[in-house]
Parts: structure tokens; C-alpha cells; sequence
């Protein structure tokens, strides 16, 4: 009798009829709105100036560090000459 | 090729089956004949879900409200064995969709649209528990009440009270034991089953559910498990 408790309450509980759901209008809105959160996203001017900077600013970073770069070349030749004088 | 024929007076192909759904001329019959079965014929749900996957994969939402609307009692039914709380449940329900949702670009369409959003539900199933475990959040289960019970006759017992039972018993084991033992003896999966739902290997599903029944005998030390 005991044995077969957990084995009646497995078949009487496989029986049970789950509650009903309608869940395609929500997930259909859920799935809109997170949509419409990546369009405003990319919709807001300021986050298009952000970017915008941003890349210019690499830009300069990279011609500055060509420009440091190739003037600082012959400077320091011209120190390594001097102080070989000296 | 699957042909299907429809009240015996033409034959169609899954395809146009699916063309015809879509413009309206066939939703009708295929109702009807749904109706008339009482089942839907697995192939064209196939193909009526194949269909509506790639029109949702270019942003149809008409298409993935009908996939949704088709399949929410079934996912419905799993998730009510993670949680009988009607409206987590339901919160449940629609993590399974989004999931599936976010997740469609995986769909190979080479096995049942059916069999991938169960495997989604499992999973989703299978965190809530974690989640629950971690914030050490337990079902409420009295083991008088259990004693008390056994010593009743169970036919007594209606179905919903007896899945009460054991949602609460089983929620007195770690979330893993849980799974294997609900997909297992609840949902009636058999190894290979509950190894695709879960990401097991069919060995490790075996000593898993000899790990869990171990670990109910110890909670039902007056009672032995045999399941």
C-alpha cells in the first residue's frame, strides 16, 4: 500500500489539466518594445554626435602619434650628433 | 514527398499548404479537419511551423504570434511543473517565447519546431528552479501531512492535489534531482527524452535519477520509493 502512494500520486498528478494561458499578445508587445528601445537608441542625435566624436578623436590620436613620430626622428639624430661632439 | 489530402477531393503539398494557409484559403479546412481528428496531423503543423519560423526570421510578428498561439497550452502545460503559482506561470510561458524568440536563428528546422521550444521551456524551467534555490526559496511541505496522507486511501486524492503533493516534495530536493525526477516520472519522458530536454548525456540522465530517488528515499524514510 505504501509502495504504490507515490506511484497513484504520479499517475493522479500526470491526469491534472494546467491552467490555460494567452501569452501572444504580451510577448508580440515585450518583443515590440525592446524593438522600438534599439531604435530609439540609434534615433538619439546626441548618440549620433558621441559616436561621431569618438571616431574623430581616434583619428586625431593616430595622426598625432605619425606626426610625433616623424618629427622627433630627426631631433633626435641631430641631439646624438651633438652630444658625440661634445 | 508528404502529401496531404484534404476532405478527398484535392492534394496538396506541405508547401502550398502552407502558401494557402497564409493567404486565408486553406485556415478553414485546416481548422476543420483539426476539429474533425481532434489532433493536429504533425506534418502540417510542421509545415505550418517551418513557415511562420522564416517569416518570423524576417520580422513578421503576425507569423510568430501565430507560432505562439499554437504552441502556448503545450508550453503551458511543462511550465506548470516549474511553478503553480498562475502568474509566475505565466511569466514562464512568455521567457520560453522571447528565449525562442532571440533564439530562432539556431532553429535548423531539421527536427520538430515542437521538439526545440520544449528543450527552450526546460531550460527556462530549470534557471526559475535555480534562481529559487539560490534566494533559498523552498515549496512548503509538511512531512505529517505527508504521513497522515499515505495512511489514506489515495484514490481520494484529486489530480491537482496530488501534483501539489509531489511539486512540493520534489521542491525539498536540489534543482537538478528535480528536473530529472519531474521530467522523468511526471512528464513521462523516457532517457532519451529527458537527455535531449535537459543537454544530459543519456549516462549521466540514468545516474542522476539514481542520485534523486536516493536522495526522496532519505527524505521518505518510512516510505519506500519505488517509481
Amino acid at each position: 500500500m505504501k509502495n504504490n502512494f507515490l506511484n497513484t500520486l504520479i499517475a493522479k498528478a500526470q491526469k491534472e489539466e494546467s491552467p490555460r494561458v494567452y501569452v501572444a499578445e504580451k510577448v508580440i508587445a515585450i518583443l515590440a518594445a525592446d524593438d522600438k528601445q534599439l531604435e530609439r537608441f540609434w534615433n538619439r542625435p546626441f548618440m549620433w554626435i558621441a559616436a561621431l566624436s569618438s571616431a574623430a578623436a581616434v583619428a586625431v590620436a593616430v595622426l598625432a602619434v605619425l606626426l610625433h613620430n616623424m618629427w622627433v626622428g630627426p631631433l633626435y639624430e641631430i641631439s646624438e650628433v651633438i652630444s658625440w661632439v661634445m | 514527398m508528404a502529401i496531404f489530402t484534404i476532405n478527398k477531393s484535392f492534394v496538396i503539398s506541405p508547401e502550398w499548404t502552407f502558401v494557402l494557409y497564409l493567404t486565408g484559403i486553406l485556415s478553414e479546412k485546416v481548422k476543420l479537419m483539426i476539429d474533425r481528428t481532434g489532433e493536429q496531423n504533425p506534418d502540417i503543423e510542421q509545415s505550418l511551423d517551418i513557415g511562420d519560423v522564416r517569416l518570423s526570421r524576417q520580422g513578421d510578428p503576425d507569423a510568430y504570434k501565430r507560432l505562439i498561439e499554437r504552441h502556448q497550452q503545450e508550453i503551458g502545460k511543462i511550465m506548470w511543473r516549474f511553478s503553480r503559482n498562475q502568474t509566475v506561470h505565466e511569466e514562464l510561458v512568455q521567457d520560453v517565447f522571447v528565449e525562442a524568440y532571440i533564439s530562432l536563428a539556431t532553429y535548423k528546422e531539421r527536427a520538430p519546431f515542437t521538439h526545440w521550444l520544449t528543450r527552450i521551456a526546460t531550460r527556462v524551467g530549470y534557471r526559475y528552479w535555480k534562481q529559487k534555490a539560490r534566494e533559498k526559496k523552498f515549496e512548503r511541505f509538511s512531512f505529517e501531512e505527508w504521513d497522515r496522507l499515505t495512511t489514506e486511501s489515495p484514490e481520494e486524492i484529486d489530480s491537482s492535489r496530488a501534483a501539489e503533493l509531489l511539486h512540493n516534495l520534489l521542491g525539498q530536493l536540489p534543482p537538478r534531482d528535480r528536473l530529472v525526477l519531474t521530467l522523468r516520472y511526471l512528464e513521462g519522458c523516457d532517457v532519451v527524452e529527458t537527455a535531449h530536454r535537459t543537454g544530459w548525456t543519456k549516462s549521466m540522465v540514468k545516474v542522476q535519477a539514481f542520485r534523486a530517488k536516493r536522495k526522496l528515499q532519505k527524505l521518505l524514510p518510512k516510505q519506500e520509493v519505488v517509481v
